[in-house]
């Protein structure tokens, strides 16, 4: 009897995912047809190389703002335990600002105001430098968070057993810092791409921006944001499964 | 067993639901017009956020002649007319051009104004015309999914295109010479110009024919399309158009005959 | 090994918790005994160079603590220390916790190191341990590694901030024994603690600490067979009420 019941568990599983997706598709289904919309997906072909271009212009400004914001986000949070006290400030200032503020103001503010006064004219560079600062508020916030809960009996014991501010920072707080954040950091990347989204609101080629000229062309709105979403979770789901991986990983921690 | 069981009962009540509506008569529902209040003086807010404009009393007008209360929608340009095919909306009043394409979608009335593309052009990009704006290089700014846009897909081929979903960002962007030029509507672009002096020219000389407005339904609602229709007839002859254009256009017509151009309202 | 406090005293935030303290003698094995509040730990930090007094001075074998990081740092190396609980490294295995302070603060080289280690594992019964992490250790064995890892450089002096008060009560008798075994080898700890009959019949001698003074000093089957103080003969007294006092 115990065998039996073992053995069903992953069958179990299985049946239940396999309901799960057809009441999703099923309630999907029934509001389409309710509402009386029908999904045509020809235009996919047509358009494939834009939408491919568009697709690759969010993978890039996502990397290139995550290897930028994560700079900046560590700068940052260094900057907030600095002992000079104008960085102190400014570093609070520039946290507390952009994690106030929504998203769209600052694309808006930053290029139209600041970047034509500095004359950064081209959109990818100003995009990915928005997205960056924006970004790397919250990726300061993250280190700041960790660096906080780790512990004070480890910072006295690396003191008791004779280390260095230089040798505790490297050999006992960065480690453990590292399998804290990681987790999170990986997680940040997820945002930073859906983020990107946003950046079509100053015309960068990016995805959303593309399915949005697409879509007046066409006038296949729904047909192409329903590929939209489905891009980005093509997107963002690997990133997820590796967040989820490096927290197991990472679980000795606690 | 027993959380299937529930679970597709839940499904099954909640399609039911879907597909059953309350029983009510077409003529005692409300009129539910969508436009993008974006568009001063035609579709715009008054001082305390109410939907006020020139689409709004004809609108209202409307909604009178056929005995049915209006509501006004606020909806995106994006998402007008697929409010009018999921049936969030009734019929589109929003300054919207009769195209071929549009039409497939939708069905039109006669068109109730005529419209001519312009340009707005910023002081330093030499342009006075359509054709130095068809050159590599230059940059032409669009409202996506405006005539504007369709134009310059259609005929700017060898422009940078920049499609924005804001008429204030398209104006910001030639202000600041980021880009060439922002095609529009002329009295927006007569507006703006005149609002940016300093940083911008405009250019009236027609380009293309006269675009017509029409009111949007959905697809095969003739019912609709026929009042419509006999609506802006009646509209016309009793001076419906005139009246619109004292209340809210007055500056703006004198403006267009100084200028030597034909008014919205005028058909011929 | 000679210590000397001179005037100690320690203020937080406006209270004195300690001081003032003089004392001076040489250490074998001392026990600090009080009741909750009384000092204790802020005292053994201070011994420890973990943290500054307010005012006084402490000397070891005639050489004065430093009141800057530099030399402090360089003090402290010379001196082994066992927190309450959470002292251990947590990303590191037991082994690497007694051999990174080994060749990062002393120049071990890492095999010299990795014997160390090996030996004073595998005498203390934790070889099998020694590639586990903290977390997957049990307390008792927790404090064991972290005395080893106090001991491994062998240090002039070896501070315990109650070693015990945090584990379950079947492993404080492992953490004892290899503390007794550690006096037989000759080293020299001073051990804030609770348990009254380790401190009576393991420790030479007793200092009883009470509101941040200095109360008793002296032999500890002596002090606990005659407290000279009403103070000292309370705190004993209240134990034995709960006869938490082996006899």
């Amino acid at each position: 009897m115990q065998n039996r019941n073992e053995k069903a568990l992953p069958l179990k599983a299985a049946l239940n995912l396999l309901l799960l997706t057809v009441i999703i598709v099923a309630v999907f289904w029934l509001s389409l047809t309710a509402v009386g919309v029908t999904f045509d997906f020809s235009f996919v072909s047509e358009y494939r190389t834009r939408i491919g271009q568009g697709f690759l212009m969010t993978l890039l400004i996502s990397l290139a703002s995550f290897a930028v914001s994560l700079l900046l986000g560590v700068l940052s949070a260094l900057g907030q335990g600095s002992r000079v006290l104008m960085l102190r400030y400014l570093c609070g200032f520039y946290v507390k600002f952009i994690r106030g503020t929504p998203l769209m103001m600052q694309i808006y503010l930053f290029f139209y105001i600041i970047g034509t006064a500095w004359g950064i004219d081209n959109r990818f560079v100003a995009g990915v430098l928005i997205l960056s600062i924006f970004e790397g508020a919250y990726i300061s916030e993250i280190i700041r968070g960790s660096l906080l809960s780790i512990e004070a009996t480890q910072w006295e014991a690396a003191k008791a057993v004779g280390f260095s501010h230089s040798q505790t920072l490297r050999l006992v707080i960065l480690p453990q810092m590292v399998t804290r954040t990681l987790p999170a950091l990986t997680g940040q990347l997820a945002s930073i791409i859906k983020d990107s989204s946003l950046l079509s609101w100053i015309a960068v080629i990016e995805l959303t921006q593309t399915m949005r000229e697409i879509s007046a062309d066409n006038f296949k709105l729904f047909e192409c944001y329903f590929l939209l979403g489905l891009l980005y979770l093509a997107l963002t789901l690997p990133v997820t499964l590796i967040t989820k991986k490096l927290e197991k990983k990472f679980s000795y921690e606690t | 067993m027993k959380k299937i069981a529930i679970v597709l009962s839940v499904c099954l009540l909640l399609s039911a639901a879907a597909g059953c509506a309350p029983a009510v008569t077409d003529s005692e529902k409300p009129l539910v017009v969508a436009m993008e209040l974006a568009y001063p003086p035609f579709e715009t807010k008054d001082s305390a956020g109410n939907p006020s404009g020139v689409s709004v009393d004809f609108a209202k007008a409307f909604g009178e002649y056929i005995g049915r209360k209006v509501i006004i929608e606020n909806i995106a340009w994006d998402g007008l007319i697929p409010s009018l095919q999921t049936g969030k909306a009734d019929m589109i009043v929003s300054s919207m051009t009769i195209t071929e394409k549009r039409k497939e979608m939708v069905d039109f009335s006669d068109p109730y104004a005529n419209a001519l593309l312009a340009i707005l052009a910023n002081k330093n990009s030499g342009i006075s015309s359509i054709d130095d704006l068809n050159q590599p290089g230059k940059k032409v700014a669009v409202k996506t999914g405006t005539t504007g846009d369709i134009y310059a897909r259609e005929h700017l081929q060898n422009a940078g295109r920049i499609e924005l979903a804001d008429e204030s960002a398209c104006v910001t962007e030639v202000v600041q010479g980021k880009a060439d030029a922002f095609i529009y509507d002329q009295l927006t672009i007569y507006r703006n110009w005149k609002t940016h002096e300093d940083a911008t020219v405009a250019v009236f000389i027609p380009f293309q024919d006269v675009e017509q407005w029409g009111v949007a339904v959905r697809k095969g609602n003739t019912e609709l399309l026929d009042k419509l229709n006999a609506f802006i007839a009646k509209f016309r002859s009793e001076g419906g158009f005139d009246k619109l254009t004292q209340k809210y256009l007055a500056e703006e017509k004198a403006a267009f005959e100084e200028l030597g151009f034909q008014w919205f309202f005028d058909l011929k | 090994m000679k210590l000397e406090l001179i005037g100690l005293t320690k203020t937080f935030n406006g209270q004195q918790v300690l001081g003032p303290i003089d004392f001076s003698d040489t250490i074998d094995t001392l026990a600090v005994v009080g009741p909750s509040g009384s000092g204790k730990s802020t005292l053994l930090r201070i011994i420890g160079g973990l943290l500054l007094p307010t005012e006084g001075r402490v000397m070891m074998d005639g050489e004065e603590a430093g009141h800057d990081e530099s030399s402090l740092m360089l003090y402290r190396r010379r001196i082994g220390f066992v927190f309450q609980q959470g002292g251990l490294f947590r990303h590191m295995t037991a082994r690497q916790n007694i051999t990174v302070p080994l060749v990062h603060v002393h120049g071990f080289t890492q095999a010299e190191a990795d014997a160390q280690a090996n030996a004073l594992l595998s005498r203390f019964g934790l070889l099998s341990q020694a590639h586990k992490r903290p977390g997957a250790l049990s307390g008792g064995e927790q404090q064991r590694i972290a005395i080893a890892r106090a001991i491994a450089p062998r240090p002039r002096l070896l501070l315990l901030d109650e070693p015990t008060s945090a584990l379950d009560p079947e492993f404080t008798t492992e953490v004892l024994d290899m503390i007794s075994e550690l006096k037989a080898d000759g080293i020299r700890f001073i051990i804030v603690t609770h348990e009254m009959g380790f401190a009576r019949h393991a420790c030479e001698h007793i200092a009883f600490l009470h509101e941040g003074r200095l109360l008793e000093y002296g032999p500890s089957e002596q002090l606990f067979a005659h407290p000279q103080t009403p103070e000292f003969a309370r705190f004993l007294s209240k134990l034995l009420e709960w006869n938490i006092v082996r006899e």
